[in-house]
């Protein structure tokens, strides 16, 4: 009898995740290289760097971040290998062997995608993940969360990621596009305003995109100030303290405005009689889920419609991939075998 | 409570499921999907449909001489069709007498846009003279042609006001038009040395160029990002876009052809495919056509004069006609 293995997966911008039916969870950067000359090749003893390894390598390395806003970019040979190469380099941290399926004969996957991906797009990455596993569901993102949070009903999902922001209300019914919203304002749009409202303020200091994700994703916060945030960075070769309390707070709350306005719109357009419900049921999740004070700028925000409650998951990280998970083992046989 | 739970969790699956197979099969989203408008218009279209209708001019050009003399008489170009009516309206039978080529043409309602227009005057020049009032005075030039000519008319501004592109869309939509035309100027600050003439039609495109053109006439589109997003699936598997390719060679072959004998100096820059809205959110074959250019001092001279912009509006015509004549011909091929 086939060994079938279910796996969950939010293919991220910045980092994506892995759930595995045999219990694995794995989370690694969006990020794949190769070594760009034979004295990389030499030093580096293999093929293909992912993940941190690839980043923490990255001059050596002809770098690829191949998923962009959540979607694969269209027209490039390079990210499109990058992305098989990252999902078969999850799939083998679940226990699927590189290119093959020696620990299970039948993989069965879903993938989250961000609410607005296009047809096009998912077709595009339906061919790129030919070979790689035997069935593929595609699904939007705030659905699997959703999904795996049994929170089907009057509930809305916000998945602040790196490349999108994903909206979806869900009404007990598979979300269309009425139901969704994408925004490109996520993560990446923070890192890009810090990363300039730093050089404004330190313009000799010598600061990469790179170093300002890492700040972020230790400090992120909006309204009051938890403490004063330093950080250090070279200036003509002298590593130097840098406040940067103001410019933290400043990029991570040019999210404030878009997000709020979309969660408003959307609820304004839940029937009457059930937006009270929707309102005191959103959750937020993904990497934006861990933006200090967020869920508390989002309730003050719901005041102006009759407040509400934003709860945050506690595993931001893992609550796409374990609601794709969730949605691979309750489907049934025959449907899965349409897919593949 | 758990029963139900597990009841909506089916079903979201199944949905699911149905969605990815949609999208293996290459449908659009549902959203989008061809309604039952589109439906009619095909079965409108169906050879069937056709066959009955000839039939019945045929009988009716029997039992009357004098249409048939109509039919074959005429030298210069003449199309009657069997009048439709605008959704909504109670159907009447048109008492104009019928012809049998007539019966066979494809296109019978065009909707006419004229750019801009209200608070949105689009290029403007300091020689006193809009977009707007271009584009609105060849419209209703166009469509006076058209009606003479037997064709439905419907526009999309009849003044000078402003009309969201969504809006336009929409009554384009509703208005079951077979093609839509939208009359532009173009400005290219540039190059004022040159102008020319260009005809677009709906794609995506990789010239930044033709991005931030399409980004300037998109600006007053009333559309949210989302909607953008949804209508924006529509460039890659639209059918539309074939037969919109023709309308737009058709027009700017004539539109140059004919505007070269009272501008020599007049450059065909060619048909292009960009992401203008109105191109986008209408269902029809649809395309934007640049019938100038403002930013050359010539030839704003030669837009003032109400005898150019007769010219224009009846290349326009010619254009439109040369599709529709093609559309025809093919269709009776059953291609």
């Amino acid at each position: 009898m086939a060994e079938i293995l279910h796996v969950g997966i939010d293919l991220g911008t910045s980092r994506s995740a892995i759930s595995g039916s045999n219990g694995e969870r794995f989370v690694v950067d969006s990020y794949v290289g190769w070594p760009a000359d034979m004295v990389a090749k030499k030093v580096l003893k293999r093929a293909v760097l992912i993940g941190h390894d690839a980043v923490s390598n990255r001059t050596m390395l002809d770098l690829h971040r191949p998923l962009e806003r959540g979607l694969l970019k269209e027209g490039s040979e390079k990210d499109v290998e990058a992305v098989r190469e990252l999902l078969k380099h999850l799939l083998g941290l679940v226990g699927v062997s590189n290119g093959g399926k020696v620990a299970a004969s039948d993989v069965r996957a879903v993938v989250g995608v961000p609410a607005a991906a296009l047809r096009t797009n998912k077709q595009y990455l339906r061919n790129s993940m030919k070979g790689i596993v035997d069935s593929l569901l595609i699904v939007s993102e705030p659905f699997a969360v959703a999904y795996g949070l049994d929170a089907l009903l009057h509930t809305m999902i916000i998945d602040i990621g790196a490349g999108t922001s994903d909206f979806c209300v869900m009404r007990g019914r598979y979300p269309t596009e009425e139901d969704q919203r994408t925004l490109t304002v996520a993560g990446d749009s923070i890192d890009a305003q810090l990363l300039k409202l730093v050089e404004e303020r330190y313009p000799e200091a010598n600061v990469t995109i790179f170093m300002v994700r890492e700040w972020k994703e230790k400090h992120s916060f909006v309204g009051k100030a938890p403490e004063k945030i330093v950080v250090t960075a070279p200036i003509k070769g002298v590593p130097t303290e840098l406040d940067i309390t103001k410019e933290m707070k400043a990029a991570c709350e040019s999210l404030l405005s878009p997000v709020i306005e979309t969660m408003l719109d959307l609820l304004a357009r839940v029937e009457p009689e059930f937006q009270e419900r929707v309102r005191n049921n959103i959750i937020l999740s993904g990497g934006g889920g861990l933006i200090r004070s967020l869920p508390q700028a989002l309730e003050d925000a719901l005041k102006q419609v009759g407040g509400g409650a934003v709860r945050c998951m506690q595993d931001p990280v893992f609550v796409g991939s374990d609601g794709g998970l969730a949605l691979a083992l309750d489907a049934p046989d025959g449907d899965w075998e349409k897919l593949s | 409570m758990k029963g139900k739970s597990d009841r909506v969790k089916r079903r979201l699956l199944k949905q699911a499921f149905a969605d990815n197979l949609e999208t293996i099969r290459g449908l659009p989203p549902r959203a989008i999907r061809p309604g039952p408008r589109t439906f009619r218009l095909w079965i409108r279209r169906s050879p069937l449909v056709l066959l009955i209708l000839t039939l019945a001019g045929t009988t009716y050009l029997a039992s009357n001489p004098t249409a048939a003399h109509d039919t074959i008489a005429p030298a210069k170009i003449v199309i009657t069709r069997a009048a439709r009516p605008l959704p909504g309206a109670p159907a009447t039978i048109d008492p104009t007498p019928v012809s049998a080529a007539a019966l066979q043409l494809s296109v019978h309602r065009v909707i006419i846009d004229a750019g801009h227009g209200g608070t949105d005057p689009g290029t403007t020049t300091l020689l006193q003279l809009s977009e707007k009032e271009v584009t609105l005075d060849i419209a209703s030039r166009l469509g006076k042609i058209l009606q003479k000519n037997g064709f439905e008319v419907v526009s999309t501004r009849k003044d000078d006001r402003l009309v969201p592109l969504r809006e336009r869309a929409r009554i384009a939509n509703d208005s079951d038009g077979d093609i839509f035309v939208s009359i532009h100027v173009n400005s290219i600050v540039k190059h004022t040395d040159s102008h020319g003439i260009e005809t677009y039609f709906l794609g995506a495109t990789s010239d930044p160029s033709l991005n931030k053109l399409a980004a300037d006439e998109n600006r007053v589109s009333g559309y949210s990002v989302a909607d953008l997003r949804k209508l924006l699936d529509r460039l890659y598997a639209d059918a539309r876009r074939g037969e919109s390719q023709r309308l737009a060679g058709a027009v700017q072959q004539q539109l140059v052809g004919n505007l070269r004998n009272f501008d020599a100096g007049l450059e065909n820059w060619g048909v292009k495919r960009a992401p203008f809205v109105v191109l986008v959110a209408t269902d029809m074959p649809a395309i934007l056509a640049e019938i100038g250019c403002m930013s050359n001092d010539n030839e704003v001279a030669m837009l003032r004069r109400a005898e150019y912009r007769q010219h224009i509006a009846e290349a326009l015509f010619q254009g439109i006609h040369a599709y529709a004549s093609s559309a025809d011909s093919q269709q009776k091929k059953g291609t």
